[in-house]
C-alpha cells in the first residue's frame, strides 16, 4: 500500500523528478489562484457584489475575523499566511474526494513544509513586530533556565504540526483505501463524508495554531513590575487558545 | 513513511508563491473593494447624515416661517378687521350726517314751502280783502278804494312832513306815485294837484308795480309816503293764527278730554 505520493515521479525536469505531491500541489495553486483571477478581475467599487465575490468575501472576512479574535492588533500579513494555510490545506482535504487525486497534504513531506514554513514565520514576525533582541529576549522568560525548554517547545511545535496533519489526512485515506476494500459500498462513502469533515477541521486546527504561535510571537512583552502586572501581561498569551485545541 | 526533503523545499517554495498569488490576486482585490466600499457606505451615511441635518433645518426653517406667516396672516386679520371696523364707523357717521343733513335740507325745503306759501297766501289775501274792500265801498259808499287811497295820503301832506317833502322835492328830479293797479284818472289828478300846491312844478309820475301790495307809494327824493294794506293783511294773519291756534288748542284739549 502506497502510503505517500511521494514516490509516484510524474515527470522529470531538468534532472529532477517531479513527483505527484508537487503537480498535485500546483493543481491546487492553479485551482485556487484561477478562481481568485476569475472572480476579482473585474472588481470595480461601483459594481455590486455577484455571488462568487460574495462567496469569497465571506470567506476572507472571515478569516480575518479569526484571527482578529486571536490577536486583535495583528497585520495583514498575518491574513496572507494563515489564510494562505487554511486555504490550501482545507482545498486539498476536500479533494480528498476526487477519485485518483492525491493530496498533498497526505504526503509527510508536504506538512513538514507547512510546519517548516510556520517555525520560520513565527520568528520573522516576532523580529519584524518587537526586533531581534525583543524577540530573542522571549526565550530567557521567565528566566534563563527556560531556554533550553522554549528552543525544544519552538521545535516540538512544527514536529506537532506536521505530524498531526499528515497523520489525519493520510490515515483518514487509509482507512477509506482499507474500507474500499472489505465494504466498497456504504462505508467509504461515509468516511469520505467523514474525511471532509476532519480535513476542514484540520486546515482550521492548522490555521489556529500558526495564528496563536504568530501572535504569541509578536505579543510586546514589558517587564513586569510586580507579579500581579506580569500575570496580567502573560493573560493575551492564553486567552485565544482554545481549549479544546489543545492536544 | 519518509520525508524528501526536495519535495519539502520544493513544497515550501510552492508554498510561498501561493501566498504571494493569493495576496496579489486575492486578499489584496478583496479586502480593497470591502474597505472601498464601507468608505463609500461610510461616505453615503455622511451625506445621509448632512442631508438629514439639512432636512431637519429646513423643517425648522419651514416651522418658523410657517409660523411667522401665521403670526402675520393674524395680524393682518386683526388690522384689516380694524380698518374696516373704522371704515364701517367712518361710513355710519357719513351716514348718519348726510341723513341729518339731508333732514335738515328737508327742514330748511319745507320752510322755504311753508314761507313761500304763507307769502303767496298773505297776498292772496292781501288782494283778497283789498277786493272786497273796494267792492264793498263802491256798493256802500260809491266810492273808489284807489280815490280814497290817495285821498288818504294827500291828506297826510301836512307839516312838518309837507316841509320834509319840499326840502326833498327841492334836490329831487321829481315825484314817482307807484300802485298795485292803475291809478283812476280823477284820482291821479287829485294827487297831482296837492303834489303841485306843495312843490310848484313837481315832475310826477305814475306807474304800476304787481309786486306792491294793493294801496299807493309816493316817493320823493330820499322821502317815501306810502299806504298799503299790508297792516291789514298783517293784521289778518294774525287774527287767523291767534284762531288757528285757539282751534288748534281746543281739538287737542277735545281729543286730551
Amino acid at each position: 500500500m502506497q502510503l505517500t505520493p511521494d514516490e509516484t515521479t510524474v515527470f522529470t525536469l531538468w534532472g529532477l523528478c517531479i513527483n505527484e505531491t508537487v503537480v498535485n500541489t500546483w493543481i491546487l495553486m492553479a485551482l485556487l489562484t484561477g478562481a481568485s483571477i476569475l472572480v476579482t478581475r473585474r472588481l470595480r467599487p461601483d459594481v455590486p457584489p455577484n455571488r462568487w465575490r460574495t462567496t469569497l468575501e465571506v470567506i476572507v472576512t472571515g478569516i480575518q475575523r479569526q484571527i482578529e479574535e486571536i490577536s486583535p492588533q495583528s497585520s495583514r500579513h498575518v491574513l496572507y499566511f494563515s489564510g494562505t494555510l487554511f486555504l490550501f490545506i482545507a482545498l486539498s482535504n476536500l479533494l480528498l474526494v476526487v477519485p485518483g487525486f492525491t493530496p498533498p497534504t497526505a504526503s509527510l513531506s508536504t506538512t513538514a513544509a507547512l510546519a517548516l514554513a510556520v517555525l520560520i514565520a513565527v520568528p520573522l514576525f516576532g523580529i519584524t513586530q518587537q526586533g531581534i533582541r525583543g524577540y530573542l529576549r522571549t526565550y530567557i522568560q521567565p528566566s534563563v533556565i527556560m531556554l533550553p525548554f522554549n528552543i525544544i517547545s519552538e521545535f516540538s511545535r512544527g514536529i506537532s504540526l506536521a505530524i498531526r496533519l499528515y497523520g489525519n489526512v493520510m490515515s483518514g485515506a487509509v482507512i477509506a483505501g482499507i474500507l474500499l476494500g472489505v465494504a466498497p459500498f456504504f462505508f467509504p462513502v461515509v468516511m469520505d463524508v467523514l474525511g471532509l469533515l476532519t480535513g476542514l477541521i484540520q486546515a482550521y486546527i492548522f490555521a489556529i495554531l500558526a495564528t496563536v504561535y504568530i501572535s504569541s510571537a509578536t505579543a510586546i512583552v514589558k517587564k513586569p513590575e510586580n507579579k500581579e502586572e506580569d500575570q496580567l501581561q502573560m493573560q493575551p498569551l492564553l486567552r485565544p487558545f482554545p481549549s479544546s485545541l489543545r492536544d | 513513511m519518509s520525508i524528501d526533503w526536495v519535495t519539502v523545499l520544493a513544497q515550501i517554495a510552492n508554498f510561498l508563491v501561493l501566498v504571494w498569488l493569493l495576496k496579489r490576486f486575492l486578499y489584496k482585490p478583496i479586502l480593497n473593494g470591502i474597505d472601498s466600499r464601507e468608505a463609500e457606505i461610510a461616505e453615503q451615511m455622511g451625506e445621509a447624515a448632512r442631508a438629514q441635518q439639512k432636512a431637519e433645518a429646513a423643517e425648522v426653517d419651514f416651522v418658523t416661517q410657517k409660523q411667522q406667516l401665521l403670526a402675520d396672516q393674524t395680524a393682518l386679520e386683526a388690522q384689516v378687521r380694524q380698518e374696516a371696523e373704522q371704515k364701517r364707523n367712518a361710513l355710519l357717521v357719513e351716514a348718519r350726517e348726510t341723513l341729518e343733513q339731508e333732514r335738515l335740507d328737508l327742514q330748511a325745503h319745507l320752510a322755504r314751502e311753508q314761507k313761500r306759501f304763507t307769502t303767496e297766501l298773505y297776498k292772496a289775501s292781501a288782494e283778497t280783502l283789498y277786493q272786497l274792500a273796494s267792492r264793498a265801498l263802491r256798493d256802500l259808499a260809491d266810492e273808489r278804494l284807489e280815490a280814497r287811497i290817495a285821498l288818504h295820503v294827500i291828506s297826510q301832506l301836512a307839516p312838518p312832513l309837507s316841509e320834509e317833502l319840499a326840502a326833498a322835492a327841492s334836490n329831487a328830479q321829481g315825484a314817482v306815485v307807484t300802485t298795485h293797479a292803475p291809478l283812476p284818472e280823477d284820482a291821479r289828478q287829485e294827487v297831482e294837484a296837492a303834489l303841485q300846491g306843495l312843490v310848484p312844478g313837481l315832475s310826477l309820475r305814475f306807474a304800476t308795480d304787481d309786486s306792491q301790495s294793493p294801496g299807493m307809494v309816493l316817493r320823493i327824493g330820499s322821502i317815501q309816503l306810502d299806504w298799503t294794506v299790508d297792516s291789514y293783511t298783517d293784521e289778518l294773519v294774525g287774527l287767523l293764527e291767534e284762531r288757528l291756534a285757539s282751534g288748534e288748542s281746543s281739538r287737542v284739549h277735545n281729543y286730551g278730554g
